[in-house]
């Protein structure tokens, strides 16, 4: 069976003033109908890139797709037209954004907006759409949803927004759900109840989620399969538990290090040194080598490529030449 | 909660309605209307219950206000009625204000949103093409596109529409980088909405608080142009208006204060309560003053 949402060998580019850089450098995922795939790294690795490669949105210029192809139901979205594509965001593929305080329009009523998105993809009469926002709303969970309908989205919590949100993007019953982030501004004790509702949507919608978070809390709770990113590349790639219990790249490690326990009494947390490389200033070698512990001159030389190695049954694809080696 | 729900057919409150609910609370705005709705009133129907032509001479000139109960603003160097000018005069001036208030708008706000909104070699050339008519003194240039047509309430609108838009397209166009880079507008992308849904239903109503303010300001800077241009002779001679007024009598003000006060006090009076509109509009349009 092929997947419902694959991405292969994507490359992605961006003209800077320090030149062309690579965004995103052969990145392949796949989701399949009913999943939900993290993706995890920190700022600046290609986390919301990918996403918004998916949706068509990457700002162009100076963005460009520059190979590789994204077949969504096994169409390549790649190259296809504005026309297209304007069709398949929303109805086959929604976004939820990390800002909830931004990402809805301040002079439009909640209810109206989610109103239009419903117009934008089904022939219905406003009065219908608006009823449909109503429901929308009542089933993420808003209370008195007939009431919060007419509120501007300034009336309206964090928490509440961001529900909002979900309910636009599932107006349409996209088949892919991509959130960037949905958590992290929110308080904990919503981002747990957002989750809830994620979870909630993908049972009653059968929607696959692409889940692009910093938070391996979140990952534990949410995904099936994790994919970490680094520096605009995948470098390692399994099971949600299987990365969660047996990480393989020292970045990956790193991550699940930084986690820090209750109960445990640790005077510091652990932090993975350094920052991920500008993006103008990646090498030849492994983006990660000068904050790895195990960098041997290997490692500065050569590209490390994602794959298998080793047959323990935890293994999984890790682009790490320590990994390889056995020495990690 | 839930089960009412699905039945009760929900009236979606449009902007509109939530505005004026809003417009009517702001006292100076409410004011301003009732002035300029009653120097509209006055100008359409006024000559009904006061009859005279503007242009008879029916008088002894510079007769001053009060002293015939008949001209009560008193008569111009001619001998003609004020007050019959004022009103006969009015419907001209703010036609042509609302007309160039128009075409600067629509000239101004088209090119700035496109400029902005695409950016690249169109925001390029249409910015050349607005710095061309920027660089032209805006008085002059006018003068000479009236006097290539024939002066009349068109043609001095359209003058004045085409050297004022420059500023609002700047100003639209500001507005729009800004907004084009908001998360909202992004969001308005991943649902499908289109490029000219874009421009119209998300980034235009958020830039309108600063262009309905600029809108009332032409509003008013066109009523003072046509006075200025009718007050250097390039009126349309066979139309009263108040700068008309002004221009024919301003060579006698040091003898009679009265045929320019007048009309100089009905532009002011006018443009006042259009300003105090366009500010009660900005206000009523931004949702986030609505709960106060």
């Amino acid at each position: 069976m092929t997947a419902l949402l694959e991405i292969e060998d994507l490359r992605v580019t961006f003209n800077t003033r320090h030149g062309q850089v690579t965004a995103l450098d052969s990145v392949s995922l796949h989701v399949n109908e009913g999943e939900t795939l993290g993706v995890v790294g920190e700022s600046g690795c290609g986390k919301s890139i990918t996403a918004l490669s998916v949706m068509g949105l990457i700002p162009s210029p100076p963005g460009r797709i520059a190979g590789g192809e994204i077949r969504l139901d096994g169409e390549n979205l790649v190259g296809a037209s504005d026309k297209r594509l304007r069709r398949l965001r929303g109805a086959e593929a929604a976004m939820i954004f990390q800002e909830p305080m931004t990402s809805l329009n301040p002079v439009f009523t909640v209810g109206e907006q989610i109103a239009e998105a419903i117009m934008l993809h089904q022939k219905v009469s406003h009065d219908r759409a608006f009823r449909d926002a109503i429901e929308l709303l009542d089933r993420v969970g808003i209370p008195s949803p007939e009431s919060r309908a007419r509120d501007y989205p300034h009336q309206l919590s964090g928490g509440m927004r961001q529900r909002v949100m979900i309910a636009m993007a599932v107006s349409c019953r996209p088949r892919v759900l991509i959130a960037d982030e949905p958590t992290t501004a929110l308080d904990v004790t919503v981002q747990a109840q957002i989750f809830d509702l994620l979870n909630e949507i993908q049972r009653d919608f059968g929607a696959a989620i692409v889940l692009i978070t910093h938070d391996m809390g979140a990952i534990s709770e949410m995904a099936d399969r994790v994919a970490v990113m680094y520096a605009g590349r995948v470098i390692e790639e399994a099971s949600a538990d299987n990365v969660l219990d047996h990480p393989l790249h020292p970045y990956a490690r790193g991550l699940i290090d930084c986690i820090p326990a209750l109960g445990r009494e640790e005077t510091d947390l652990k932090e993975i040194p350094g920052v991920v490389p500008p993006l103008h200033l990646l090498g030849e070698g492994c983006a990660f080598a000068d904050r790895c512990a195990h960098c041997e001159p290997r490692c500065l030389r050569e590209k490390p490529r994602l794959v298998t190695h080793g047959n323990h049954p935890a293994a999984h694809p890790a682009a790490c030449h320590g990994v390889e080696e056995g020495r990690i | 909660m839930t089960g009412t729900t699905a039945q009760k057919a929900p009236e979606a409150r449009s902007p509109a309605r939530e505005a004026w609910r809003m417009y009517r609370r702001n006292l100076p705005a409410v004011a301003g209307a009732i002035i300029l709705l009653a120097i509209i009133g006055a100008t359409l129907y006024g000559t009904f219950f006061y009859g005279g032509d503007p242009f008879e001479i029916v008088w002894a000139p510079h007769e001053a206000p009060g002293a015939t109960p008949e001209f009560p603003l008193g008569t111009d160097y001619l001998g003609r009625d004020i007050v019959a000018g004022l009103l006969t005069g009015g419907g001209p001036t703010l036609a042509v204000g609302a007309a160039a208030a128009l075409i600067t708008m629509i000239i101004g706000v088209s090119l700035g949103a496109l400029a902005g909104y695409y950016g690249g070699w169109l925001d390029n050339l249409l910015m050349r093409f607005t710095e061309f008519f920027q660089v032209l003194p805006a008085l002059l240039f006018a003068m000479v596109l009236i006097t290539l047509f024939s002066p009349s309430l068109w043609t001095i609108a359209i003058a004045i529409g085409v050297v004022s838009w420059p500023q609002t397209a700047r100003l639209t166009r500001a507005e729009f980088l800004k907004i084009k880079e908001l998360e909202y507008v992004t969001a308005a992308r991943a649902i499908g909405a289109k490029n000219g849904r874009i421009i119209w239903k998300v980034i235009l109503p958020n830039a309108a608080p600063p262009l309905i303010v600029s809108a009332t300001l032409t509003i008013g800077v066109a009523i003072l142009f046509e006075a200025g241009l009718s007050f250097l002779g390039l009126g349309d001679p066979n139309q009263m208006s108040w700068g008309l007024m002004i221009g024919a009598n301003r060579e006698y003000i040091l003898d009679a204060w009265w045929p320019v006060t007048f009309p100089g006090l009905a532009i002011f009076l006018t443009v006042f309560a259009v300003s105090l509109v366009g500010d009660g509009l900005n206000d009523a349009f931004n949702p986030k003053l609505r709960e106060r």
